[in-house]
């Protein structure tokens, strides 16, 4: 055996990486500040053909100056790239690979490029790794997907080249650790380079190089849901939610998705919810971006804590006056995280309630479409069942001990499970069936050749489906046969729920497994927007006493 | 049908044609003309393949607020935008000529009428304007919709009201111009050329449709009130409106004179001192005429509550 | 390219006569608007339905059967103008109808 010690060298990563900020040290002024025309000859000059890229982006903020600087580079020197980031939103993330710069991608969320991302596959221009979930692709961050550069946002850096990333901190402080400290490179680009920050959200000696972005980082109102475009189905769901699921099980942890859905319930809670009894029984823990629709409950008294994901534009202000309710720093400004906000999501919620485009007869449900390659972001994490879970809730133990086969697999052993709720009108848009025999994702798996089809929500983890019929307790299902005789009893007229039998679905209804409006007790006649705590987003400002400043597109006054 | 009471307080914005109608004025009292069981829906329309509406998005119809009969026109903007065509059209020139006739036999029967005693027509505008789909048709109906108008002048007034989703844009934009009063909402836009159309045709630089504040800033009743194109900003609520409907209907035909825009040699004039005073100011954003009016602070007057905008705005003179 | 005009009738139970004919609705993208009317045809509602969309004939069948068949309405007819209303939707109006027609 010879000596291992003295003959191995322990530092190459350190070593290359020294070797790159030599050659790009002609770049890098005080303050790690290069000059935003400089930035093209500093990604060439860190940048290797064949490294690991990140750039950051999600739904929300996007490193987009560093985007599409990175598009500028020379491709006879930087190609090949392996681009691992959390999100493709923005064209220029696609035209990387269009020109040649980037090859291959693993990615969570696809977004407006879904399409693009579909037919680069196809046309060999991109090879995929994987469709992750945000927390999936956090950890291979830490395994085996660690990038070697990584190019990522801020609202302002000071002089010393510390960030603060503020409302918007979202995946940061993730990407940050995992690329400094496997001694990759991180580069910033921010707004502005002040003399002193609000906090320190990023510490300067994780950062390589700081950027002044001739613009502002371009940054999504995602999560803000118009009231007035609510519309009085969506309110009929949301009521049935509310008095057969929320007041049902008492649920108190929960994450509201992005559709118009739970956008209804929130503006429910103050109205419908407080009628049912539900305040302080419900939504009292919420994990979720600042929904400016969340305002009227929270005015009102109904949420203890609410941690974000992101930010969401307009609502700096009256986060930063709701300290008890929110997560926010020493200066006052929201701290968002997505990793511990997608953590929670998996691990401590009680309930995750969304929608979907569509849901096979077994209750499987994916919003892929045949030809675009979208990704889930953190839906699945939030919306299946986690199994590490070891600490108990009422409501998760009232789920789960329904189970009628529990004991089947666990024997005497009581165990929870999630609630895990698909809301959703039976037909969506231009008439087209939400209830489907065979997902479109098996259509989409076959033209991108990929090895599974995108599911979002597994039919083993889906416990309750909610339509205009009513809802179908999945969970008291005792097999397949039961919970696709639930599914269709729900489906109304689509096919899968022609196929329903009134003798089947009267036996169920007894049975408890599907609950109709009437069967609830819910008039469908007050199903209007009447109902609703506040109808539009000047509403939301009343409510805020003025600290919600809408974003341009969302003020019709 | 809602109730009346109910329909008071609710949002004028939310409503839809027919309620509107029928909480604009006295409970009970409204009566519908050319009603959907009518069916006077559009043949173009059908041709087209396009689907219709048995009222063909406009409600009219006769009412009574106090003592004074109101004859209503009420747009309803999720029918094609309320696009207004040959039917529709021949509805509000319908409304409008029956008032006249109505004013005309009761003057000539009872000559000492009051001013609360004599018809008004109150139009509620929901529209972008000319129906493409029935293109001369429609445009036919805007002049129409002149005539009566120029016919009604100095016997029966007429007020619009704006305070719906899609605001009066396009030829309706004129004929609200030539109203003798106007009453807006902070949520009603008026103006001639649609935002979609001023991108179209100068550019996102210049005029981006997409961004609403912006939209609302140059076009919507706050802005409206301050440069005097509107007499009257009112609450989002229908009874708001109707109160306002219920204080003008007794005022004289002097006093409606005084609120048109145009119609006179000294209106004329008024109008081109605006537009010189534009012509010097050269304002890059609505917020620059609103502070050469007077308000220190115009950013804050966007989301400022109703009765503190109303208690502290200065208005533009010229 | 003319609209199609679906024209049926459905069987309906001795229940609930219509008080007075009613309007509900407003014909916006993705609704309709109905007008129910009184008429006596030994408890039969008829049904005649214009909209752009075709191809949907059994589904509007299926969709006013049950509204019949859970609303007991009798002696009716129904004169619907549809732009690409979904059946929770047609449900939804048909329902509001009934009860404004009740409640006059």
């Amino acid at each position: 055996m010879s000596d291992r010690t003295s003959e191995k060298a322990w530092n190459h990563r350190s070593a290359d990486t020294a070797e790159r900020m030599a050659s790009a040290a002609r770049f890098i002024g005080p303050g790690k500040v290069v000059k935003a025309d400089d930035t093209v000859a500093l990604l060439e000059a860190v940048i290797r053909a064949g490294d690991r890229v990140n750039i950051e982006g999600n739904n929300q903020k996007q490193a987009d100056f560093l985007a599409e600087s990175l598009n500028k580079v020379d491709k006879s020197k930087i190609h090949d790239l392996h681009m691992v980031q959390s999100a493709v939103p923005l064209p220029v993330h696609l035209d990387l690979f269009e020109n040649g710069i980037a090859k291959k991608l693993d990615f969570a969320f696809g977004g407006p490029q879904a399409g693009r991302v579909a037919q680069f596959i196809r046309e060999g221009k991109l090879q995929l790794g994987a469709i992750h979930t945000y927390l999936e692709l956090f950890g291979r961050y830490f395994l085996d997907l660690t990038p070697k550069v990584s190019l990522i946002c801020a609202y302002k850096a000071d002089r010393q080249g510390n960030l603060y990333t503020g409302f918007n901190t979202e995946d940061t402080p993730t990407i940050v650790e995992a690329t400094k400290f496997r001694q990759g490179i991180v580069i910033a680009q921010v707004n502005e380079i002040v003399d002193t920050l609000p906090r320190v959200d990023i510490p300067a000696d994780w950062i390589d190089a700081v950027i002044e972005s001739p613009k502002p980082f371009f940054l999504e109102p995602l999560f803000t849901r118009d009231p007035a475009l609510v519309t009085d189905s969506q309110i009929l769901l949301g009521m049935l939610c509310l008095k057969g699921i929320y007041g049902e099980y008492g649920v108190q942890r929960i994450n509201h998705g992005i559709g118009f859905l739970t956008s209804a319930i929130e503006l429910l809670l103050p109205t419908y919810g407080e009628e049912l009894g539900l305040k302080g029984k419900t939504c009292s823990h919420m994990i979720l971006n600042p929904h400016p629709t969340m305002i009227p409950a929270i005015e009102s008294g109904w949420v203890d804590t609410i941690h974000c994901f992101g930010g969401e534009l307009g609502m700096e202000e009256y986060v930063r006056a709701r300290p008890d309710v929110f997560f926010t720093g020493p200066d006052g400004s929201l701290r968002s995280n997505r990793a511990f906000a997608q953590t929670a999501g998996h691990y401590a919620l009680d309930m995750f309630i969304g929608g979907t485009l569509q849901i096979d007869k077994f209750g499987n449900s994916s919003t892929a479409t045949a030809s675009r390659v979208a990704g889930f972001g953190g839906a699945p994490n939030m919306g299946c069942d986690a199994k590490g879970r070891r600490h108990s809730t009422d409501s998760w133990l009232k789920c789960g001990q329904e189970q009628p086969t529990l004991n089947r697999v666990l024997g005497d052993m009581p165990r929870g499970k999630r609630l895990v709720v698909q809301g959703v009108e039976t037909f969506g848009e231009g008439r087209a069936p939400v209830f489907v025999d065979k997902l479109d994702a098996w259509e989409l798996a076959e033209n991108a050749g990929l090895d599974l089809p995108p599911v979002m929500i597994y039919g083993d983890d889906l416990t309750h489906v909610v339509t205009e019929e009513g809802i179908a307790y999945l969970n008291r299902c005792a097999d397949i046969e039961a919970r696709m005789a639930a599914i269709r009893a729900v489906a109304g007229y689509t096919e899968i729920g022609l196929a329903a039998k009134p003798e089947e679905t009267r036996a169920l209804r007894d049975a408890g497994i599907v609950k109709t409006p009437e069967d609830l007790g819910v008039d469908r006649d007050r199903a209007r927007r009447d109902l609703l705590a506040a109808k539009s987003v000047r509403d939301l400002v009343t409510w805020s006493g003025g600290l919600y400043n809408p974003p341009a597109r969302f003020r019709n006054w | 049908m809602p109730k009346w009471n109910d329909l008071q307080g609710r949002s004028f914005l939310e409503s839809n044609a027919r309620d509107r109608a029928v909480g604009l004025v006295d409970e009970g009292t409204f009566t519908e003309l050319a009603g959907p069981f009518d069916r006077f829906y559009s043949p173009h329309l059908e041709t087209l393949g396009e689907a219709v509406e048995f009222d063909d998005g406009i409600v009219t119809g006769v009412g009574r607020v106090g003592v004074t009969p109101v004859f209503v026109i009420s747009q309803e903007g999720k029918f094609i935008g309320g696009s207004v065509g040959e039917v529709g059209g021949a509805k509000m020139v319908n409304a409008i000529r029956l008032a006249i006739e109505f004013h005309d036999t009761l003057a000539a029967a009872h000559p000492d009428l009051t001013d609360a005693e004599k018809p008004i027509v109150v139009i509620s505008f929901e529209t972008g304007g000319v129906r493409l789909h029935e293109s001369n048709a429609g445009l036919l109906a805007h002049a129409e919709v002149m005539d009566q108008l120029q016919k009604a002048r100095g016997k029966v007034p007429v007020i619009a009201v704006i305070g719906s989703k899609v605001g009066c844009f396009g030829g309706m934009g004129f004929v609200a111009a030539a109203t003798d009063c106007i009453v807006m909402s902070e949520f009603g836009r008026l103006g001639l050329t649609g935002p979609e159309v001023i991108e179209q045709e100068m550019g996102k630089e210049e005029f981006d449709s997409g961004d609403r504040a912006l939209v609302f800033r140059t076009t919507g009743g706050k802005h409206k009130y301050i440069v005097g194109d509107c007499n009257y900003l009112v609450a989002d609520t229908l009874g708001a409106f109707h109160d306002q409907i219920a204080e003008l209907a007794t005022k004289s035909l002097a006093d409606f004179e005084a609120m048109r825009r145009i119609g006179s040699p000294e209106k004329v004039a008024q109008q081109l001192r605006g537009v010189a005073l534009a012509a010097e100011m050269q304002p890059k954003d609505a917020r620059d005429v609103w502070a050469h009016a007077g308000n220190a602070d115009p950013v804050a007057l966007t989301d400022m509550p109703l009765p503190d905008f109303l208690a502290q705005v200065k208005r533009l003179s010229v | 390219m003319s609209l199609n005009t679906l024209t049926f009738s459905v069987k309906g139970d001795a229940g609930a006569a219509l008080k007075a004919p009613v309007h509900h609705g407003v014909v916006g993208s993705g609704d309709m608007e109905v007008l129910m009317e009184p008429k006596a045809q030994d408890g039969a509602v008829s049904v005649s339905i214009v909209t752009p969309v075709a191809g949907f004939d059994d589904l509007w069948k299926r969709v006013l059967q049950t509204f019949v068949s859970q609303s007991g309405l009798s002696d009716a007819h129904l004169d619907i103008n549809d732009n690409n209303a979904t059946p929770a939707v047609v449900l939804l109006r048909l329902r509001q109808a009934m009860t404004e027609a009740q409640a006059n």
